[in-house]
C-alpha cells in the first residue's frame, strides 16, 4: 500500500527508551500532507511513545523529518513552533483555568490576541459550539467529552500543520467519541494532516486513509482501511 | 490585662512583619508552582535586597533609585542562579531533592560572600518618609508600616492581575498545572522558570528593602526570614500565592500576640506552633495546596 501525496512527516529508525527499557524500536512511518493516518495497536504497544518521540518528549534516536526538515529532539516547544501539535493522552487541559484561558494558551505562539487569534477562536467555537457556552467555566469541571473537545479546540488554536491525537476516545461515551472523530474527519477533509493513535481500531479505520499497527514497540503491519472488512481480519494483524 | 492600645499596637506591628513574611512566602510559591522546587535561597534575596540598597545608598544614590536598582539587581541574580545552578541540574534530570539542596547551598554561598564583601555589622536604610508616626487612639502607626502594608497590597493586586490577565502570567499558571502540556502548546517552560526566579527574587528583595529601615539587615538575616516565609507558604496552602500572603499575616500576628502573652523569647515558638497546628489539623493550609 502506498500513499499518493507529498510526505509531511517521516520517521526513520525511530527508537525510544525509558531507562533501560526500549519502548520503541526502529519505527519507519510516513504521513502524507492532508492525510489522516491511524496508528493502532493494543495497550502498551508503543503508540503513545511514538507520538511522544515525534514531539521530542522521550529519550529517542533515529530521524524525524517534518516538511523535509529534521525536527529538534528533546525540545517539544521547538516542535510545536514548527506546526506539530499533540493532544496528549488524558487531554492535558489546564483544569483549574477557564475554557477561554485554555484556548488562549493554545494560541500562545501568536501572542494569544489580535485578529488572527479572534479568527481562530471563532473557528474553534463554531466547530465546538458547546465550548462557547462554557468559556468562563473551569475546564476541569466539564464532562469528559467537553474536555476532549477543549483539548482538540486548544490544539487547533495553534493552527497546526500536523495534528496528532493520542487516544481521544479514552473514557468517552460512544456517541461523544463518534462526534469527535467526525470532527477530525471534517478537519482532515479541509486539508489538515492528522495522526490518530487509537485503541478502538474500527472507529479509527472509518476515517483513516491509512493505518499502521504497532505491537511490541515496532510496526507490525501497514493497512489500507478499505481492505479491512471484518473484526477477525483486523484481529489477525494485532496478533501476528 | 494589657492596655488595649498596647495590644493594638502590637497587632499593627505584627501585621507589618506579616506582610513581609507574606511577600517571602509568595516568592516560595511562585518558584514552586513553576518547577516544584522549594527555593531555600529565598531568604538570601531578602537580605540582598536590603544590603544592595544600603550599599547603593551609601554610594550616594537617592534612596528610591537605590531601592529600585537593588530590586532589579537581585531579580537579575535570581535568573543567574536559575541558569547556573538550577537549570543544569534540571536538564540532567536531577531529583527535586538535589535541586532543593543546591538552593540551600546557594543561600550559604550568598551569605558568606556578603560577609566577606560588606562585613558582619548590621546595615540600615533611612525610613522612606521621615515624619513622626500617626497617632490613632493611642496607637502609633509609623510611615514605614504604611509603606510596607501599602506596597504589599499593591504587589498583591499586581500579581493577581499578572497571573489572571496577562498571557505570560497565564502561561506560568499553565506550567504550574501541567508543564508537559504547556510545552506542547509552545509555551517556553524553561523561560517561565527563569521568570519565576526573577519574580521571586524581586519580591524577596522588595521585602528586604521595605524591612531594612526598621529591622536592619546583616549577612545572616536571610535564613530566619526564609524559614518564616516558608512557614507562611505552608500555612497559606503551599503553591497558593495569596494564601502565602494570608499565612504571612497570620504568622506575624501570632508572633505579635505571643510577644504580649509570653514575652519576646517565645516569638519563634509561636511561629512553629502555628505551623504545627496547621500541619496537624489542616495540612493543606488556609486555601488548600495548589497541587
Amino acid at each position: 500500500m502506498t500513499k499518493d501525496r507529498a510526505t509531511i512527516l517521516e520517521t526513520q529508525a525511530l527508537s525510544a527508551r525509558y531507562g533501560r527499557i526500549e519502548a520503541l524500536h526502529a519505527v519507519d512511518l510516513d504521513v502524507g500532507a492532508g492525510e489522516l493516518v491511524a496508528v493502532l495497536g493494543p495497550n502498551g504497544a508503543g503508540k503513545s511513545t511514538l507520538l511522544r518521540s515525534i514531539m521530542g518528549l522521550t529519550d529517542s534516536s533515529g530521524t524525524v523529518r517534518f516538511e523535509g526538515e529534521p525536527l529538534p529532539r528533546r525540545d517539544p516547544v521547538a516542535v510545536a513552533r514548527r506546526g506539530v501539535v499533540l493532544v496528549p493522552e488524558g487531554r492535558g487541559i489546564f483544569g483549574p483555568m477557564t475554557v477561554a484561558e485554555n484556548l488562549q494558551l493554545g494560541a500562545y505562539l501568536i501572542g494569544g490576541r489580535g485578529p488572527a487569534f479572534d479568527q481562530r477562536l471563532e473557528r474553534v467555537l463554531t466547530l465546538f459550539p458547546r465550548l462557547k457556552e462554557r468559556l468562563d467555566q473551569a475546564a476541569g469541571s466539564m464532562s469528559g467529552g467537553e474536555q476532549q473537545m477543549l483539548a482538540v479546540g486548544r490544539a487547533l488554536m495553534a493552527e497546526p500543520r500536523l495534528l496528532m491525537l493520542d487516544e481521544p476516545s479514552l473514557g468517552l461515551a460512544p456517541q461523544v467519541t463518534a462526534e469527535i472523530l467526525q470532527t477530525l474527519a471534517s478537519l482532515n477533509r479541509g486539508g489538515l494532516s492528522v495522526v490518530l493513535v487509537e485503541q478502538k481500531a474500527p472507529l479509527a479505520l472509518q476515517i483513516a486513509a491509512r493505518a499502521y499497527v504497532v505491537a511490541g514497540g515496532t510496526i507490525t503491519a501497514r493497512l489500507d482501511p478499505r481492505e479491512i472488512t471484518s473484526h477477525d481480519q483486523l484481529a489477525r494483524y494485532y496478533f501476528t | 490585662m494589657p492596655d488595649p492600645a498596647y495590644l493594638v499596637q502590637i497587632l499593627v506591628n505584627g501585621l507589618g512583619v506579616g506582610c513581609i513574611y507574606g511577600l517571602i512566602g509568595i516568592g516560595f510559591c511562585v518558584i514552586y508552582n513553576a518547577s516544584g522546587i522549594v527555593n531555600f535561597a529565598q531568604g538570601a534575596f531578602v537580605m540582598l535586597g536590603g544590603m544592595a540598597a544600603h550599599v547603593l545608598y551609601t554610594w550616594g544614590l537617592p534612596l528610591p533609585v537605590a531601592g529600585v536598582l537593588a530590586v532589579l539587581m537581585v531579580a537579575a541574580l535570581g535568573v543567574v542562579i536559575e541558569r547556573l545552578v538550577v537549570r543544569p541540574l534540571w536538564d540532567r534530570n536531577a531529583t527535586l531533592f538535589v535541586i532543593i539542596l543546591a538552593t540551600l547551598a546557594v543561600q550559604i554561598v550568598i551569605e558568606r560572600a556578603t560577609l566577606i564583601l560588606v562585613g558582619d555589622q548590621p546595615k540600615s536604610l533611612p525610613v522612606f518618609t521621615d515624619l513622626p508616626p500617626i497617632r490613632i487612639a493611642g496607637v502609633a502607626v509609623g510611615y514605614q508600616f504604611l509603606w510596607i502594608v501599602g506596597t504589599s497590597l499593591v504587589l498583591i493586586v499586581l500579581l493577581v492581575l499578572f497571573f489572571q490577565r496577562t498571557l505570560v502570567g497565564r502561561a506560568m499558571r499553565a506550567c504550574s498545572i501541567n508543564r508537559e502540556a504547556a510545552a506542547l502548546q509552545g509555551i517556553p517552560v524553561s523561560r517561565m522558570l527563569a521568570l519565576a526566579f526573577a519574580l521571586s527574587a524581586g519580591l524577596g528583595a522588595i521585602a528586604g528593602v521595605l524591612l531594612t529601615p526598621t529591622q536592619f539587615t546583616a549577612f545572616n538575616v536571610g535564613t530566619p526570614f526564609a524559614i518564616s516565609g516558608f512557614i507562611a507558604a505552608i500555612v497559606g496552602g503551599f503553591g497558593r500565592p495569596f494564601g502565602a500572603f494570608l499565612g504571612g499575616i497570620a504568622l506575624g500576628l501570632a508572633q505579635a500576640i505571643a510577644v504580649v502573652a509570653f514575652g519576646s523569647g517565645l516569638k519563634n515558638v509561636a511561629a512553629l506552633s502555628v505551623l504545627l497546628v496547621f500541619l496537624f489539623f489542616r495540612p493543606s493550609g488556609i486555601l488548600g495546596t495548589a497541587k
